[in-house]
C-alpha cells in the first residue's frame, strides 16, 4: 500500500537529507531520472566525492524549465532538446551539456489488442493504436516524455488534441502514469529506465522498441547567475565537472536493473 | 573590489581556441569598450571576466573574494532576458534577492520605471515589450542594484537611434555613481561617444588597449587601423 501510495503521489518534491555544514544546491530533475533509481546511486557518491548535498526537485521537464527560468533552482537535468536550446537562447540557462541517454519504449498489455508488437516503426505502432479501441495513457504534464509523445503522434500524422476518450491524459509523473496504464491495461510511452524500475508491471510488457526516433537525451543546464544572482554557480560547476567525469561515466554505464543497462554516458570532454 | 586583474587568460570551447593568452587590468570607474570583427572573442572576454565561462588557463582576480565579486557585478546580454513577470516585478526582483526591504524596492522600481519611460505599462508582462523596451528594462534591472561593475554585450546592436541614445544616457548617468563599465560594440561612433579606453580584439588576441583619443588617432594595431577605416579585417 505504501509503495502504491508513493508511486501515485509522484511527481513530488523529494528532499534529500542535508547537513548544516555541507554545500547544498537545488537541482530540478525529470521524474524519469528519479524513477529509474539512478539518482539514489549517484547522489551519495557525489556527496562523498565533492561534498555536495543535492536537493532534488522531481518534476517534468516543462516544470523544471519553469523553475529554472524563475531562479528557484541552481541547475536542471532534463530531456527535451528543443525546449532546452530555447531555454539557453532565452538566457535563462548558461549552456546545455549532454550527459547521458536512454530510450523510450511503448508499453502495453501482453495480449496487444492493437497488434503493435510486429510494427516496423514507431509511426506504424502509434497508427495501429489510434485505429483500435485500445486505450492509451499520456503523461499530459508537459514533461520531456510528454513532449516526446506528442511529437511522435504528430510525426505519425495524428493530432492528440482530436483524439477521443481512448486517449487518457493523466497529468502525472512516469510512475503514476504507469500505474494508471497497468490498472487500465492501456498502452503508454515510457522511458526504459523508469519502466525497468517500475514495480507494478501487472499485465504490461514492452511491445515496441528500437526505432531511432525513440532516443532520449538527458542534458545538464546551469541557471544563469547573471540573471539570478543568488544561484550557486560555483557549486553547480563542481557538479557539472563531476557529472562529466570518468567516475560518473563508470557509474552511469554500470547502473543496471535485471541485468540491463539503463543509461549510456555520452558527455563530451571540454 | 578593484582592480580586476586577468592574467594569461585562455579560453577554449570544444577543443577550439577562442581567446587569449591575454592580460588585462580594469580600474575602478573605467569605461572600456571592446571593438573587433565578428568572432574576435568580444563576448567570450566579457563572459570570462564575469565568471560564467570556464577558463582553460589563467586567472581572474578581484580585490575581494570571488563570492562577493559576483554579487557586485551585473551583465546585460545582447538579447535581453526577461523574467516572466510584470515590468515592475522585473525591477523589484534583483533588489528583493539582495534583501532590500519591500518598501525601498517598490520606491526604487517606481523611480526607474519612470526613468526608462515604461510607467504607463509597468503592470504588463515584460515578455510583451518591444525589443528596445526590453533592453531598457534589462539595463534598468541591472542598474537598480547599483553594481560596481557592469558588463554589456552589444546592448544596442539591433535598436533604433532614439533607444540607443536613451541607453547611452543611462550608462553615462551610472558612471557618475562610480559604476565601472565594460561593453562590446560594433558601433565606432558609440565607442567615440562613450569610451574612456578601447580594447581591440582580433581572433581572440588583444591587439591593443588604448585611450579612446589615441586609439582613433594612432592605433597601435594595423588591424585596428583597418577596422576604424571600414576595411575588412582578416
Amino acid at each position: 500500500m505504501m509503495r502504491f501510495f508513493k508511486q501515485i503521489c509522484a511527481p513530488i518534491f523529494i528532499l534529500i537529507a542535508t547537513t548544516a555544514n555541507a554545500d547544498n544546491i537545488k537541482l530540478a530533475v525529470t521524474t524519469s531520472f528519479n524513477n529509474s533509481g539512478l539518482s539514489d546511486v549517484l547522489l551519495p557518491k557525489i556527496k562523498s566525492d565533492i561534498g555536495l548535498n543535492i536537493k532534488l526537485l522531481v518534476v517534468g521537464t516543462g516544470q523544471a524549465l519553469r523553475l529554472g527560468a524563475a531562479g528557484d533552482v541552481d541547475a536542471i537535468l532534463v530531456h527535451s532538446k528543443k525546449a532546452e536550446e530555447q531555454f539557453v537562447t532565452d538566457g535563462y540557462g548558461l549552456h546545455r551539456r549532454e550527459i547521458m541517454y536512454n530510450d523510450f519504449v511503448i508499453i502495453g498489455p501482453k495480449h496487444d489488442p492493437a497488434i503493435v508488437r510486429n510494427s516496423k516503426s514507431v509511426r506504424e505502432a502509434l497508427t495501429l493504436i489510434s485505429q483500435t479501441p485500445a486505450s492509451f495513457v499520456s503523461r499530459g504534464d508537459d514533461s520531456g516524455t510528454h513532449k516526446m509523445e506528442v511529437g511522435l503522434w504528430k510525426y505519425s500524422g495524428l493530432d492528440p488534441d482530436k483524439f477521443g476518450k481512448w486517449y487518457k491524459s493523466v497529468g502525472s509523473g512516469m510512475g503514476a502514469s504507469l500505474n494508471v496504464s497497468a490498472s487500465m491495461g492501456a498502452y503508454i510511452l515510457s522511458d526504459r529506465a523508469s519502466w525497468l524500475n517500475f514495480k507494478n508491471k501487472s499485465d504490461l510488457e514492452i511491445l515496441f522498441e528500437g526505432d531511432k526516433l525513440l532516443f532520449n537525451q538527458y542534458s545538464f543546464i546551469p541557471i544563469n547567475p547573471s540573471l539570478h544572482t543568488h544561484v550557486k554557480y560555483q557549486l553547480v560547476e563542481k557538479l557539472e565537472n563531476w557529472l562529466t567525469s570518468t567516475t560518473a561515466k563508470s557509474m552511469i554505464n554500470g547502473y543496471e536493473i535485471d541485468g540491463q543497462a539503463l543509461f549510456t554516458f555520452n558527455a563530451e570532454p571540454e | 573590489m578593484f582592480p580586476l586583474i586577468a592574467e594569461n587568460l585562455v579560453v577554449e570551447f570544444n577543443g577550439k581556441h577562442i581567446l587569449g593568452p591575454l592580460d588585462l587590468t580594469v580600474n575602478k570607474g573605467d569605461i572600456s569598450l571592446i571593438l573587433g570583427p565578428n568572432g574576435s572573442g568580444k563576448t567570450t572576454l566579457l563572459k570570462s571576466l564575469h565568471g560564467i565561462m570556464k577558463l582553460k588557463r589563467g586567472s581572474i582576480k578581484w580585490s575581494c573574494s570571488d563570492n562577493s565579486s559576483m554579487k557586485k557585478q551585473m551583465f546585460v546580454f545582447q538579447t535581453p532576458i526577461m523574467l516572466r513577470r510584470s515590468v515592475f516585478e522585473n525591477l523589484t526582483y534583483p533588489l528583493l534577492l539582495r534583501k532590500v526591504s519591500n518598501s525601498k524596492a517598490h520606491r526604487l522600481a517606481t523611480e526607474w520605471v519612470e526613468k526608462i519611460g515604461l510607467k504607463e505599462i509597468m503592470h504588463i508582462s515584460a515578455t510583451r515589450l518591444s525589443g528596445g523596451e526590453k533592453q531598457k528594462l534589462a539595463l534598468a534591472r541591472a542598474l537598480i542594484t547599483e553594481p560596481e561593475m557592469l558588463f554589456l554585450d552589444e546592448p544596442s546592436a539591433s535598436l533604433d537611434g532614439k533607444t540607443t541614445v536613451e541607453i547611452e544616457n543611462l550608462l553615462k548617468s551610472c558612471t557618475k555613481n562610480g559604476t565601472t563599465i565594460m561593453m562590446s560594440t560594433h558601433d565606432i561612433g558609440q565607442a567615440k561617444r562613450l569610451a574612456k579606453n578601447i580594447l581591440f580584439l582580433n581572433k581572440g588576441i588583444l591587439e591593443s588597449n588604448q585611450l579612446t583619443e589615441t586609439f582613433f588617432l594612432e592605433p597601435t594595431s594595423p588591424n585596428a587601423q583597418k577596422f576604424i577605416t571600414g576595411e575588412i579585417v582578416e
